[in-house]
């Protein structure tokens, strides 16, 4: 059940801002219950952010794998699974977006459950919609295991933090789209990831974005890296995305 | 203590369309029924219980929650228990009509 899309990030930003936009506000929303899910999504997007919606664990799980999201609201009791599951596999994963569970589940083992499970707060229903507010806002606003986190792969180092990245020390002084292209490659390392994952990643819903602006961008980063000399290349699969891999230096890639 | 079922005010915000307030009366159709299933009165229960609330049925959702809780701890619920979650969803779908 697609519910729809509200801008959630912004095109050009200012440095201070773009730590946050860098994470992009899309949340999804694993509720079986109709109207409960219209309620979350309509309140979400009230708050600015994308809201994908959905009512199995199945398409959670597979919304999970095609879609970077910033955080995900997944209710306890779904049709085709245990919401516990879902989360567990999701960490298995290595989703690190915050996860508020969603339970009509009242008692404290239930919630510590929930919580060590790989979730990060725990909504009790029924919820006052201004909590469900501040608690989505207090989870965005903490900070991520992502944000600021080291990426080392092969020769490369990226730094969240320093929004830098350097191959054997020496920075690749990167413009911002590329850096974050670059991360979004090299945190999915070794598997594809999707071309409009990376437009989620890179541009806003109001940014235009012309047919070869991704090829751009990578043939730009491909470029950088190669001068760099950097162990590391990105596989294209023509009509599914781009794969970061690690290379033998010896062997290194010249396209 | 039951909360008092929304106001008009309330119901705009939280629910525009009346799709909950539907939901009320088909439950309530459903519950008040006779051809209905043990798995399908604890269906309606369970959602009443996890959503009346949110949406400003306090006493519906209380009285829900109530029985859902029996349920799950493999107890039974009787006509009269029944009984009062229909009287009461009557209630909150006549106050917000």
């Amino acid at each position: 059940m697609a519910l729809g899309e509200v801008p959630g990030s912004v095109g050009e930003l200012a440095d201070d801002a773009y730590a946050a936009a860098e994470m992009q506000t899309r949340i999804l929303v694993v509720e079986d219950d109709k109207d409960i899910a219209l309620l979350l999504a309509r309140e979400l997007r009230g708050l600015g952010h994308t809201v994908d919606a959905v009512s199995l664990a199945e398409e959670a799980s597979l919304a999970a794998r095609s879609s970077d999201y910033a955080m995900l609201i997944v209710d306890l009791g779904l049709p085709d699974g245990d919401g516990l599951d879902l989360v567990r596999e999701l960490r298995r994963r290595s989703v690190e977006a915050p996860i508020l569970m969603l339970t009509a589940r009242r008692r404290v083992q239930d919630r510590v459950i929930g919580l060590s499970s790989g979730a990060d707060d725990y909504l009790v229903k029924p919820f006052a919609v201004p909590e469900m507010r501040a608690r989505v806002t207090a989870l965005l606003r903490r900070p991520s295991r992502r944000r600021g986190q080291r990426i080392a792969f092969a020769n490369l180092l990226i730094d969240g933090e320093a929004l830098e990245a350097l191959v054997n020390g020496e920075s690749l002084c990167l413009p911002r789209k590329q850096f974050q292209l670059l991360e979004l490659l090299a945190r999915r390392r070794n598997h594809m990831t999707p071309k409009h994952m990376i437009e989620e990643t890179l541009y806003g819903f109001d940014d235009e974005v012309s047919a070869n602006s991704i090829e751009a961008q990578v043939s730009k980063l491909r470029r950088a890296l190669n001068t760099a000399g950097a162990g590391v290349r990105i596989e294209t699969r023509r009509g599914i995305g781009y794969r970061l891999v690690g290379v033998d230096p010896a062997a290194r890639w010249n396209g | 203590m039951a909360e008092p079922a929304p106001s008009a005010a309330d119901l705009a915000l939280i629910d525009p369309d009346g799709h909950f307030r539907l939901r009320l009366l088909e439950d309530r159709r459903m519950l008040a029924g006779g051809d209905r299933s043990e798995a399908g009165l604890a269906a309606v229960i369970h959602r009443l219980a996890g959503a009346a609330g949110t949406f400003g049925y306090g006493e519906v959702g209380a009285i829900a929650l109530g029985l859902d809780d029996r349920l799950a701890e493999g107890g039974r619920i009787g006509a009269d228990d029944l009984a009062r979650l229909v009287a009461a969803l009557d209630r909150a779908i006549a106050r917000s009509a």
